[in-house]
């Protein structure tokens, strides 16, 4: 009992501490990652279908709010990158490097806008170093949820279940984080709260599915059917965990995605900084939980044995 | 045991049809649930006046009208095998439990698939008048709400087990199914709504669509299929 | 196992435990039951009786130990044991919307019974039920769905019978058809029934098993049962006290 709580308190300092670290790091030390830009021309509307000229017509009045701002258009092929002068329905003006840039409306095809809509470009960036670890580390402990469910399955083995419940906890609480960093950092980058854009999505149906598995959990009476129906319905569930981890590299998305050798230097250190720090927060969470629900327990184990 | 599985199953199938044909209590609420959802459809889109094109959003209201309908019919089957005990007397006898599991679901498919073809004609009719439509395609719309339905009737039946058993049982399964649904909904979504506004372009999104619920019925059965033995076991 | 102990022992618990986590259900029954015999169970709520007879049943695994129903393993050999025994349960278990004809035919062909149309005509009548046969259970009277119920149990020629407080919810005149059933084919068949009514228990019973809190209690042959002393037994475990 003793080693549980003193193995959560040293997770509970380390990760604090790394996670503190990793602010410092992010806020005084390292730069700001070149991610997180706005693929508008590439949204994935799946209820109904638009041709081409339509979409770009779209795509130009929605640039037009961004006068000012750097902006890379892909048009009848090539890729034109600097300021963004106007935009209108018929034409796209860009001021570039080496000179001013028209572009037709009807060559138009994909439009990137670089920093956000306040006067700090990309200073909302900085949330990439606490929420992208956070929700890492749903995905992780989604997974040992998961495999506790097989394992109870199999053995039908009550501490599995009970191992199973908690980590399905410790998922809500990442989940609920990664949500609330997301729709900040979304606000700050989109200008928008929300957006069904693929990533958002998926992720909102495994907010909704471990939300689910506890409603279920509460409306069953008989403890080992509950056990079993909990096991099961991870399992069932955990199958949108790769599909939200997967889905920004196979279709379109706004979601930006981190690609090797994206990170470098600082960075890098920071970042990964605040993924050791967060796996240890997520543990001694786990752990301190565990040590409770264990304690709850043997409470209960005394009681049956009294009774008899 | 194959050819005792084979007649069990048949035998669970005519059953589910002679007691559905003499009682018509899933037909009709099913049916008459996705005539109402047209009602409520007609309201919602009322204020929209005609600056739309009601075929951008035919394929949602379709399937939006189907899951409805068919948490209805799925509870309704399952509360039948529970109501006497019946499911109990199922497991009595020497059957393997996926061939219960694929008799309720083959049971569920077909009433789905039939409220659904009494539902098409009833859109098309209330909803697209007068619009341009390409027949070629239209005529692929089957092929998606057969692959759509087999999904709903396959993982349904798995969850309907489970929430037939709860506290709460409407909610816990539009609770447990219609995030687990998502991705094939999406799918079918897109298949029809390709399949709706047609032409080649229409016709390969249809195909993608497709690929996306056929993936994931194939995930999905067999996940149904390895865990309806424990579900049914608690 | 020799084949003439398969055909003495009816059931062969040996240690047998339900339990999860620290609730156990059945803690470490052991029991043997010669063919023939009619064991009744009597417990209080909870005490584990349903879920003895759903693991003789096969609808539940044991958590530890063995059971043997007719010299087969209720987990290993669960789908041939099925073929082997019937349940009569308080509960129909029969289909509202079909006839009588059609749940007996429908439950025939889950069995393989063989000539399924005559094996149900002669359930049917032997239950006096064959005026009916034609109608829904829907309009059936309790006393009738149960004698439905228990042609249903007998489709396949069970050798052993379960019953799950069979006489609950019952009017007399039902009981005494029942009764009258259970005397036809007490001789042929052993039973396993669990029992709240005492008087009916033990005037059934060959074998009288008592459970608390899934433990045997008391498991003794009904010549070996001192009546008075019965009863008092069973009070102290249903914790009541009052006569």
């Amino acid at each position: 009992m003793r080693s549980i709580t003193t193995r959560a308190t040293i997770a509970l300092v380390l990760g604090g501490v790394l996670t503190l670290a990793a602010f410092f790091g992010a806020f005084f030390w390292a730069g700001v990652p070149d991610f997180g830009f706005v693929r508008t021309a590439e949204q994935v509307d799946s209820a109904r279908y638009k041709g081409p000229f339509e979409q770009a017509i779209d795509e130009a009045r929605y640039l037009a709010n961004y006068a000012g701002y750097t902006v890379q258009v892909e048009a009848d092929g090539e890729s034109v990158r600097g300021e963004l002068v106007s935009a209108d329905e018929e034409s796209v003006e860009i001021a570039t490097e080496s000179g001013g840039v028209t572009i037709d409306a009807a060559d138009f095809e994909a439009a990137t806008v670089f920093g956000s809509e306040y006067g700090r470009p990309d200073w909302g960036q900085k949330i990439f170093y606490f929420h992208v670890p956070v929700a890492e580390i749903s995905f992780v402990v989604f997974a040992f949820a998961a495999f506790y469910a097989v394992r109870f399955l199999m053995t039908r083995n009550r501490e599995f279940d009970t191992k199973n419940r908690v980590s399905m906890e410790v998922t809500l609480v990442f989940v609920g984080l990664t949500m609330a960093t997301g729709i900040l950092w979304t606000k700050a980058a989109w200008g928008v709260w929300w957006d069904w854009e693929p990533r958002l999505t998926t992720y909102f149906i495994l907010t909704l599915l471990v939300i689910a598995y506890f409603v279920l959990r509460n409306s069953v009476e008989d403890e080992e059917r509950r056990a079993v129906y909990g096991a099961v319905f991870t399992i069932l569930a955990f199958i949108d965990v790769p599909i939200s981890f997967f889905i920004t590299r196979l279709i379109p998305s706004n979601h930006p995605v981190i690609e090797s050798g994206g990170l470098e230097g600082p960075m890098l250190v920071s970042f990964i900084l605040g993924q050791i720090g967060m796996i240890a927060l997520g543990y001694a969470i786990y752990q301190l939980r565990m040590g409770e629900v264990q304690l709850q327990e043997r409470i209960e184990q005394a009681k049956t044995l009294l009774e008899r | 045991m194959a050819g005792a599985s084979g007649r069990q199953l048949r035998a669970m199938l005519r059953k589910d049809i002679v007691m559905e044909l003499r009682t018509k209590e899933m037909i009709m609420s099913m049916g008459l649930y996705s005539l109402l959802t047209m009602v409520v459809y007609f309201v919602a889109l009322s204020q929209a006046g005609s600056s739309f094109d009601p075929r951008d959003i035919a394929a949602g209201l379709l399937w939006l009208a189907f899951i409805f309908t068919s948490m209805l019919g799925l509870n309704r089957s399952l509360v039948h095998e529970k109501d006497q005990g019946c499911l109990e007397a199922l497991l009595l006898s020497p059957v393997d439990r996926p061939v219960i599991f694929f008799a309720k679901a083959g049971g569920n498919l077909i009433f789905l698939l039939a409220v659904e073809a009494l539902t098409l004609p009833v859109f098309g009719f209330l909803f697209l008048q007068g619009t341009q439509l390409d027949w070629g395609s239209i005529a692929l719309i089957p092929l998606a709400l057969i692959a759509g339905s087999v999904g709903i009737a396959g993982v349904g039946t798995l969850l309907a087990t489970m929430s037939v058993n709860t506290s709460g049982k409407d909610f816990v399964l539009a609770m447990l199914f219609i995030p687990l649904m998502y991705p094939l909904l999406l799918g079918a979504v897109t298949a029809t709504g390709g399949a709706i506004v047609g032409g080649a372009q229409g016709v390969s999104v249809f195909w993608t669509g497709m690929g996306w619920v056929i993936g994931y019925d194939v995930i999905m059965l067999l996940a149904s299929y390895g865990l309806y033995e424990f579900i049914v076991g608690a | 196992m020799t084949e003439e102990q398969q055909h003495t022992l009816a059931l062969e618990v040996r240690d047998l435990t339900r339990a999860f986590g620290v609730r156990k259900a059945l803690d470490g029954v052991s029991l043997e039951l010669p063919v023939g015999a009619f064991l009744s169970i009597f417990g209080p709520n909870g005490a584990g009786k349903t879920t003895l007879v759903k693991v003789l049943t096969t609808l539940l695994n044991p958590s530890s130990g063995s059971a043997r129903v007719l010299g087969r393993d209720v987990v290993s050999d669960a789908v041939e044991l099925r073929t082997h025994i019937g349940l009569i349960s308080h509960n129909p278990l029969l289909y509202p919307d079909l006839t009588a004809e059609e749940n007996l035919l429908f439950f025939a062909e889950m069995y393989g019974v063989d000539d399924p149309r005559v094996r149900v005509s002669e359930l049917l009548e032997a239950v006096e039920l064959d005026h009916r046969r034609l109608d829904l259970t829907r309009t059936f009277s309790r006393g009738m769905l149960q004698r439905l119920s228990i042609a249903r149990a007998l489709l396949h020629r069970p050798e052993v019978i379960f019953l799950d407080e069979p006489y609950s919810g019952l009017d007399p005149h039902a009981m005494d058809i029942l009764d009258g059933l259970i005397a036809q084919i007490r001789d042929s068949h052993t039973f396993v029934m669990i029992s709240h009514d005492l008087d009916k228990g033990l005037e059934l019973c060959s074998h009288a098993l008592i459970l608390a809190k899934g433990r045997v209690v008391l498991y003794e042959p009904r010549e070996a049962i001192d009546d008075a002393s019965f009863r008092q037994t069973y009070r102290s475990t249903v914790g009541m006290g009052v006569s």
